[in-house]
Parts: C-alpha cells; structure tokens; sequence
C-alpha cells in the first residue's frame, strides 16, 4: 500500500485521531474473530506484539459478555 | 450534577458504546442530544453521516480509503469513561450556564459547537453546516 500524506496540519491531526480509531476497531473486530475461531490469548498476544495481560484486559470481558468460548491455551 | 446532565451522559455512553470507543467524546454527546432532539434542528441520521464523512476525510489525509466496512464488533459491556474532549464541552456549557444545576441541552450544545479543533468542527463544516450561524442562534436561546 502506498501512504501519500496530503492535507494541512488541521487535516493531518485529524488523520492521526482517525488512524487511532480505525486501529482500535479494527483491533476489536479482529480478536473476536480470531477468539471465535479458536485461537489462543497468547497467540493473539503474540500476534499483536502485547502482553497476554493487556489483550485480556482489554477484550476478555467484552467477549465473555457476547458468548464467545474463550481457549487459555494450545493443545 | 443535573438530572438532564446525567441523562445525557447515559445517553452519551451508550452512542459511544455503538460506535466502538471507550471514550465519551464531544461528538456522543452531540449524537445523545440529537437522539432526544435538542441538537437545534439537527436530526441523528444527518450528525451520523457528517462523522462518518469526517472519519473517511481524515483517514484519507493519511492515504488511506476504506473501500469497505469493518464487520461490526461486540461493543464492550463497560461503561465508557468520559474523555478529554467531552469533559471540555460540558465545563463549557457549565460555566456558560453559572451553575450545573441549571445546565440545560442548549448550554450543553453552546458547549459542543464550542470544541476549537477535532472531528465535531471538522464534521460540521464537511456536512455545509455554518458552525458560527448555529452557535448564535443556540446563544440567544440560553439568553432569551
């Protein structure tokens, strides 16, 4: 992909709080997914470069919540 | 705090919810006055699509374009804290109201319209709407 950064500084501040959120959801959708499709928190903490803490602090309520089974580990 | 206060709150809470954050910005609060009607004639749907607008501008500042929509995420079941730009909005409308007591949603919105810089400003101006113009007509119904 290539990133062409246009706009003034108005513009690209407001790129940097709308990177930030996409992030965040894009962050959401996918560790669900990847929690209902049977991966692990340490390979979404793994994958996401993050401690197994912080991504299950972060997501683990939310998807307890909607049902999703959640697998501590491998094997 | 007022009963409108903590009702718009609950409100806001639950717009920000929807859409995924964990913070309550300017703009839920901006979408929970529009869901009660007291964001001066402007409709939910139009503020929607005026933020949605403003997210696709900004990303594509940073070269990026959507060309599809996210799948929707399980919203947390936490209730989202308020953040620094709604925080602002509602010490503005406080101090324009002399009281929290007597903050009501029109103080609330001069507060909003208020916000100098971000995604409400920037949402306004991209949907053709004169932030100036309806900020006056907003101050002269909290001084009648």
């Amino acid at each position: 992909m290539s990133v062409e950064i246009t706009g003034d500084v108005a513009d690209r501040l407001a790129a940097v709080g709308a990177l930030r959120r996409l992030a965040d959801r894009l962050e959401d959708t996918t560790v669900e997914e990847a929690m209902r499709t049977g991966w692990t928190w340490p390979q979404v903490a793994e994958a996401l470069a993050v401690t197994r803490q912080a991504v299950y602090k972060k997501h683990a309520q939310r998807l307890i919540a909607a049902g999703v089974s959640l697998r501590r580990r491998t094997g | 705090m007022s009963s409108f206060l903590s009702q718009i709150l609950a409100e806001a809470a639950e717009q920000a919810r929807t859409d995924g954050s964990t913070t309550i910005e300017a703009h839920h609060l901006l979408l929970a006055l529009a869901h009660d009607g007291a964001a001066a004639g402007l409709d939910h749907a139009t503020i929607r699509a005026a933020l949605d607008r403003e997210f696709t501008h900004s990303l594509a500042a940073a070269g990026v374009h959507l060309t599809n929509d996210l799948p929707p995420a399980t919203p947390t079941d936490t209730t989202p804290h308020l953040g620094a730009t709604a925080k602002a909005a509602i010490e503005r409308a406080v101090t324009a109201a002399h009281h929290i007591r007597d903050t009501t949603p029109a103080h609330l919105l001069l507060g909003i319209l208020q916000t100098p810089a971000g995604t409400v400003p920037r949402a306004l101006h991209l949907a053709g709407i004169n932030r100036d113009t309806l900020t006056a007509a907003v101050r002269r119904e909290t001084n009648p």
